[in-house]
């Protein structure tokens, strides 16, 4: 039982156990296991501690119940079992009682009639009168005998020895007289012998003894009325019946004994009494009374009948009187009938029964007390025992009662043990179940804990995480804190080279490439800095205008070096209803395509990369099967834009409206496995992660890419391509201001009648360019190589045509010839003979040339010899297509004339020519100059675009150009500019006036925001009264943080000021702090523009003109 | 004329050496091109500004660091102005030690506080010993009649 306990419990500690350690990981730390195991052990403990509970408390409920139910029905039948067997001893008693009262009734009644009668006969002197006497007697006995039919007999034994006695034999019915001889007896005188006390002592003895000669009669008598029925007989003297003699009352006092007769196998109770003569001096008879016990063994038989169990009678002395049991009471001894000890009784249980009171009581029968005992064992079955003693003068007597305990409590105690296992067996059971649900729910609380304890884990695993994103965070803003002071420095020299006089134009252009290159190499700085600002939420995008077209020009141009270098073509291919100036963030915009680009770079290796762009707008924008566009994401996305810009209102033109701006960036390198198209634009996620190895990259590009395009309301997507490569589909919703005009050259060309051969090396932009002039209505020649191209021109120009040309001079026409410099061999030296060739056609059309970033200086200087003055970079786009186009138009316009003279003795001065073009060549040049300035940025532009890209967010063209030149002429830049400097640390307000002093500006400076508000408020009202002096402040520089009043609360208030007199005065921010969210914080305050410390000089100046200079030139 | 030879390669030396080692940036260099004859000793003015405002800076750090409760607030703002005035003039190092002190400041971890103010206090007296070595250079070569020359 208790092995099975304990293996159950085993198999409960197994499954459990093992059921923890299946939800263990497998790599966990030690002491993690360790606390699990510490867990599992306390849950165990405390399942078990909760099933020992229960199981005592189900014991003790077990035990109580059983222990009050047992005793309660004990008690109760043991009250009633008690009472019972009273009355069951009580009975017999009481009988016994009744018995010996009737006999001692009887006895006394016979005493007082023989008194009576003897005294009456006591004067007898004769036989007759004697004789009369004992017929007396015999018939007053015989009454009283007859009476009573339970007497066994009746005797009267007179002091001189004669003898009457009734005698009933119960055994055949009959009743006898018994008499002794008269003959043998002499007359006595009663009273004669009454004082001699001695002699009556000896006369008793002799009485008896002496007596041994009478002779007995016994004669029948009919038991009703006594009549003699049979003839006497002479029987031996006490043979029958004890005769009752004065040995029996020795003191005169009546006497009890108990007696056995031959007759009966019964004892005899019997009782003697002395008939006193009249003075009661002497004793003159004894009567003796008999009476069989018989009557008491009967009832107990009865009583025992009924309940079972013995009951018996015992004098003092142990003798056995009466029994419930049949068997004899007597014992056949030698001497005759004998009464038997209890103890010697035939019957077991009553031997063992009296064996037993002998033992408990060691001998001494309990006299003075009642014996009551409930678990006696006799023989083989427990009986209950209970003595009464019943207390008589000279006959005390005990009366034993035994009852088989079976009889009374038999089936309480069957029933007792019944009882007793259900109870066990069902508290078992309970126990059972009851463990088995402790174990279920302490297993799912248990579960439930660990579940609690796994997300807790979690969630401390996740604070933890987004605690070290905090830190990525932190730590990218620091680095890129520290990151800008370096460059700072790259790109600070770098201007001072391009300050230099000295610089040939190649080197100035090759300066500017490293600048912009340091420009977009700080811009992607701040760009990776910003990854985390946008996971962060907090990215915040500019709204400016500008102008897309020319941001995705440049950006072209930037990577064509890089493309140039792996032999790919870089081609833009933006369609003409693109809105020109549209509203948004240039940065991010441009960071999209730029990552765009890179990446398609890295993974091409030959071929192409093109940059689409068309625009649809959203009022007429129907549903186009050919791209992705989502609508109800566009809608949402609209709606958006739309709320934004009316909260925005006030800034932004109410007349803007959004366009969408389809574009498609596609190369032919390896392409992207379609599986994993989606999953590129996660974080830290590239299509194939072997390609870190190859072409370097965190993966991080797409992700921002993806994350820029969605904040503008657009979406990206990797789209099926036809052959190798990579076709990225995106659309960006960008609003557009209403006014700006479309451009109109399209009538131009249309007007003049344009040739153009395109002698280009790349094959797909050259088609996509001439696709383009087709459309416009120009007329086209393509041109693959050199031969193909000289092919063409023998054909244009060849002799007949040229008669018929000069005949038809009136209707002009005007070719462009576009030429590659890499149509040109110039690994050789037959490039010279080939410009020769080309010089041949020089009069009659117009060149443009395309350089690489590194023709050589050779080059262009014999091209400039030559006369092909209209060069620009590559690669070649629209843009740089229509620049080219135009100036020609415009040239050809302003000479004109001179070329109708000259075409007339083209024929006579034929040797003339080049000189003669040579002075209109330049003549033109100096003409559309300016023009030229504007298109072709990479060539003079460059410093008013870094401008721009870094620090003025609104730079206006022309205000740039005038700075550039203003910078680049000299040190006094800022002459005559009137600052204010609003700086409280002393070193920098001494460095930044001397900064500001060497180039020529008058500064004053004041120490917080109050001061530079007071000093402005002041001036103002001086400038009120006296317009000339002091003159008004042209700026302020303004540092951010200030004791007092900062810089932005400053600029708040200056604003305030100026909005009542409608007047601006630019406002720039000094601040050590690089990151972007400042900016914003600046420009939102009402700040103009942003510097941040230490103060880069040439960036200072140049910001301070581009907003000084523009301000006068707006009011001028 | 050796002497003055000496001496400014000397100057020279020590000047590379506190590029070199980091103690002072090209900011300092800015400083010395914008010294001229309209202001003939500007560099050394600017630096005695930036040594008064540091030592004040300096103290005010120390008190506030030492008061019951610390004022981060104030605390930051002092040791910007030290970061702004130290950047100024290019002392890189002591630079470089405020910004790991407005860290400190931001987390209010009082210990990282202490011991960047000491470290701020170890390199502004070392820059400042080094700037003045330079500057009492600079004074020997103008006296022994020599002109200084351009560092970079």
């Amino acid at each position: 039982m208790a092995s099975g306990v304990r293996r159950f419990f085993d198999k409960i500690l197994l499954s459990a156990t093992s059921s923890e350690r299946n939800h263990l990981p497998a790599a966990r730390r030690s002491n993690v296991n360790q606390e699990h195991e510490f867990r599992c052990y306390s849950v165990f403990v405390a399942r078990l501690a909760i099933m020992g509970m229960l199981a005592v408390l189900i014991g003790l409920l077990t035990l109580f119940t059983w222990h009050f139910t047992k005793v309660y029905t004990r008690t109760s039948l043991n009250s009633l079992a008690y009472g019972l067997r009273y009355e069951l001893l009580q009975r017999p008693i009481l009988r016994m009682w009744k018995i010996l009262n009737s006999t001692v009734e009887i006895t006394t009644s016979q005493v007082r009639i023989s008194e009576y009668v003897i005294r009456k006969y006591s004067k007898a002197e004769n036989q007759a009168q004697q004789v009369e006497l004992y017929e007396v007697m015999r018939d007053v006995t015989w009454a009283l005998f007859s009476s009573r039919k339970a007497l066994n007999s009746m005797s009267i034994k007179y002091r001189n020895g004669f003898v009457q006695a009734f005698h009933r034999d119960l055994r055949d019915k009959n009743t006898y007289y018994i008499y002794s001889n008269l003959d043998n007896y002499t007359m006595v005188e009663p009273y004669g012998m009454n004082r001699s006390s001695p002699h009556d002592l000896e006369w008793n003895d002799q009485m008896i003894h002496g007596n041994v000669s009478a002779i007995w009669y016994r004669e029948p008598l009919d038991p009703d009325t006594g009549r003699k029925t049979g003839k006497q007989k002479v029987i031996p003297p006490d043979e029958l019946i004890n005769i009752a003699g004065i040995s029996q009352v020795p003191d005169g006092a009546a006497s009890w004994h108990v007696a056995v007769s031959k007759f009966t196998n019964s004892p005899l109770l019997s009782a003697a009494l002395p008939v006193w003569d009249e003075d009661r001096g002497s004793i003159v008879a004894v009567v003796g009374v008999t009476t069989a016990l018989y009557s008491v063994g009967q009832l107990m038989k009865e009583l025992v009948e009924i309940h079972g169990g013995h009951i018996y009678l015992t004098s003092q002395e142990g003798w056995l009187l009466a029994t419930s049991s049949g068997t004899p009471l007597l014992r056949n001894s030698s001497g005759g009938f004998a009464l038997t000890m209890a103890k010697d009784s035939q019957d077991e249980i009553i031997r063992s029964a009296a064996e037993w009171l002998n033992k408990t009581y060691r001998h001494k029968p309990p006299l003075n007390h009642e014996v009551h005992s409930a678990t006696t064992t006799l023989g083989h079955q427990r009986y209950y025992i209970d003595s009464f003693f019943l207390n008589l003068t000279r006959l005390p007597m005990v009366g034993v009662l035994c009852i088989p305990r079976k009889n009374i409590m038999g089936k309480v105690d069957a029933r007792e043990i019944k009882t007793l296992i259900i109870l066990i067996s069902a508290s078992v059971c309970i126990l059972v179940v009851g463990c088995i649900c402790i174990f279920i729910l302490t297993n799912g609380v248990s579960k439930e804990m660990k579940l609690r304890a796994e997300l807790i884990s979690h969630l401390d695993a996740r604070r933890k995480a987004e605690a070290s994103s905090n830190f990525k965070s932190q730590f990218l803003a620091n680095m890129s804190h520290e990151l800008r002071t370096p460059m700072a420095a790259v790109i600070g020299l770098l201007d001072i080279l391009l300050c230099d006089d000295s610089l040939s134009n190649e080197q100035y252009a090759t300066i500017s490439q490293i600048r912009r290159c340091s420009t977009a190499l700080l811009r992607l700085l701040n760009n990776i800095l910003d990854i985390s600002k946008v996971e962060s939420g907090k990215l915040v995008l500019e709204e400016a205008e500008y102008d897309l077209g020319r941001e995705l020009e440049g950006l072209v141009d930037m990577f064509s070096v890089q493309c140039k270098n792996r032999n790919v073509e870089a081609i833009i291919d933006l369609s003409d209803d693109m809105p020109k100036v549209v509203r948004g963030d240039s940065g991010r915009v441009v960071q999209i395509f730029a990552n765009l680009i890179s990446n398609s770079i890295k993974f091409t290796t030959s071929g192409s990369i093109i940059l689409r762009g068309w625009c649809e707008n959203l009022n007429s924008f129907s549903n186009n099967e050919n791209f992705f566009v989502d609508h109800r994401a566009l809608w949402n996305a609209y709606q958006k834009k739309i709320k934004r810009k009316g909260l925005d209102g006030k800034r932004t033109s109410k007349n803007d409206n959004i366009v969408i701006l389809f574009f498609e960036v596609e190369d032919t390198g390896c392409g992207i496995d379609p599986s994993k198209w989606e999953s590129v634009f996660e974080s830290f996620e590239q299509a194939d992660p072997s390609t870190t190895r190859l072409h370097g990259g965190t993966g991080l590009g797409l992700c921002i890419v993806r994350t820029l395009v969605n904040k503008m309301g657009g979406e990206i997507r990797v789209a099926k391509k036809n052959g190798s490569g990579t076709l990225m589909q995106l659309y960006l919703l960008l609003s557009t201001p209403a006014d700006v005009p479309r451009e109109s050259y399209r009538l131009k060309f249309a007007e003049n009648n344009l040739k153009v051969v395109l002698a280009l090396n790349g094959g797909t932009n050259r088609a996509i360019l001439s696709r383009w002039l087709l459309k416009l209505g120009v007329s086209i020649w393509e041109a693959n190589e050199w031969n193909e191209l000289t092919r063409i021109l023998q054909e244009m120009f060849k002799p007949a045509r040229i008669e018929s040309l000069s005949s038809e001079g009136v209707e002009m026409e005007i070719l462009i010839i576009v030429i590659d410099i890499g149509m040109l061999n110039i690994s050789t030296d037959i490039w010279k003979e080939q410009l020769n060739f080309l010089d041949a056609f020089s009069r009659r059309a117009k060149f443009g040339w395309i350089l690489n970033h590194d023709t050589s200086n050779t080059i262009k200087i014999e091209l400039r010899r030559r006369g092909h003055l209209l060069m620009v970079n590559g690669p070649l786009y629209k843009t740089k297509l229509i620049q080219i186009i135009e100036a020609i138009i415009k040239e050809s316009n302003l000479d004109q004339p001179k070329k109708n003279i000259m075409w007339t003795d083209a024929h006579a001065q034929s040797s003339n020519d080049s000189e003669v073009t040579e002075t209109n060549s330049t003549e033109s040049f100096t003409a559309y100059g300016s023009v030229v300035s504007h298109c072709f940025p990479e060539l003079t532009d460059d410093r008013s675009e870094w401008d721009r890209l870094t620090s003025v967010p609104n730079g206006n063209l022309n205000c740039e150009q005038q700075i550039h030149q203003k910078v680049k002429n000299g040190q006094k830049a800022l002459e005559g500019l009137h600052i204010l400097l609003a700086e409280d640390n002393p070193i920098l307000q001494r460095v930044a006036t001397i900064m500001l002093e060497q180039v020529g500006a008058k500064v004053v400076v004041v120490g917080d925001g109050v001061q530079a508000v007071e000093t402005l408020s002041i001036q103002k009202v001086e400038n009120f009264n006296n317009s000339c002096d002091p003159p008004p402040f042209d700026l302020i520089l303004m540092d951010c943080q200030m004791p007092k009043m900062d810089g932005y609360e400053a600029t708040k208030a200056i604003r305030r000021v100026e909005m009542e007199s409608e007047s601006h005065i630019p406002i720039v921010a000094l601040t050590a702090h690089a990151m972007s969210s400042d900016e914003a914080k600046c420009l939102e305050v009402g700040m103009d523009a942003y510097l941040t410390k230490p103060i880069d000089c040439k960036l200072m100046v140049s910001t301070i003109l581009s907003l000084t200079k523009c301000n006068n030139l707006t009011l001028t | 004329m050796d002497g003055v030879t000496q001496l400014q390669r000397q100057f020279v030396e020590h000047a590379t050496s506190l590029y070199r080692e980091g103690y002072l940036d090209d900011q300092f260099t800015q400083l010395q091109k914008l010294q001229d004859e309209t202001n003939p000793d500007f560099v050394v003015e600017v630096v005695t500004l930036f040594f008064e405002d540091s030592e004040k800076l300096l103290n005010n750090l120390a008190t506030a660091l030492q008061q019951e409760s610390v004022d981060y607030k104030q605390v930051d703002a002092y040791v910007h102005q030290f970061k702004g005035s130290s950047s100024s003039i290019g002392a890189q190092r002591v630079k470089n030690v405020c910004v790991v002190f407005r860290n400190y400041c931001d987390e209010k971890n009082l210990d990282g506080c202490v011991v960047c103010l000491q470290q701020a206090k170890n390199e502004y007296l070392l820059v400042r010993n080094k700037l003045e070595a330079l500057f009492n250079l600079e004074q020997q070569i103008l006296q022994a009649g020599g002109s200084v020359p351009m560092i970079v």
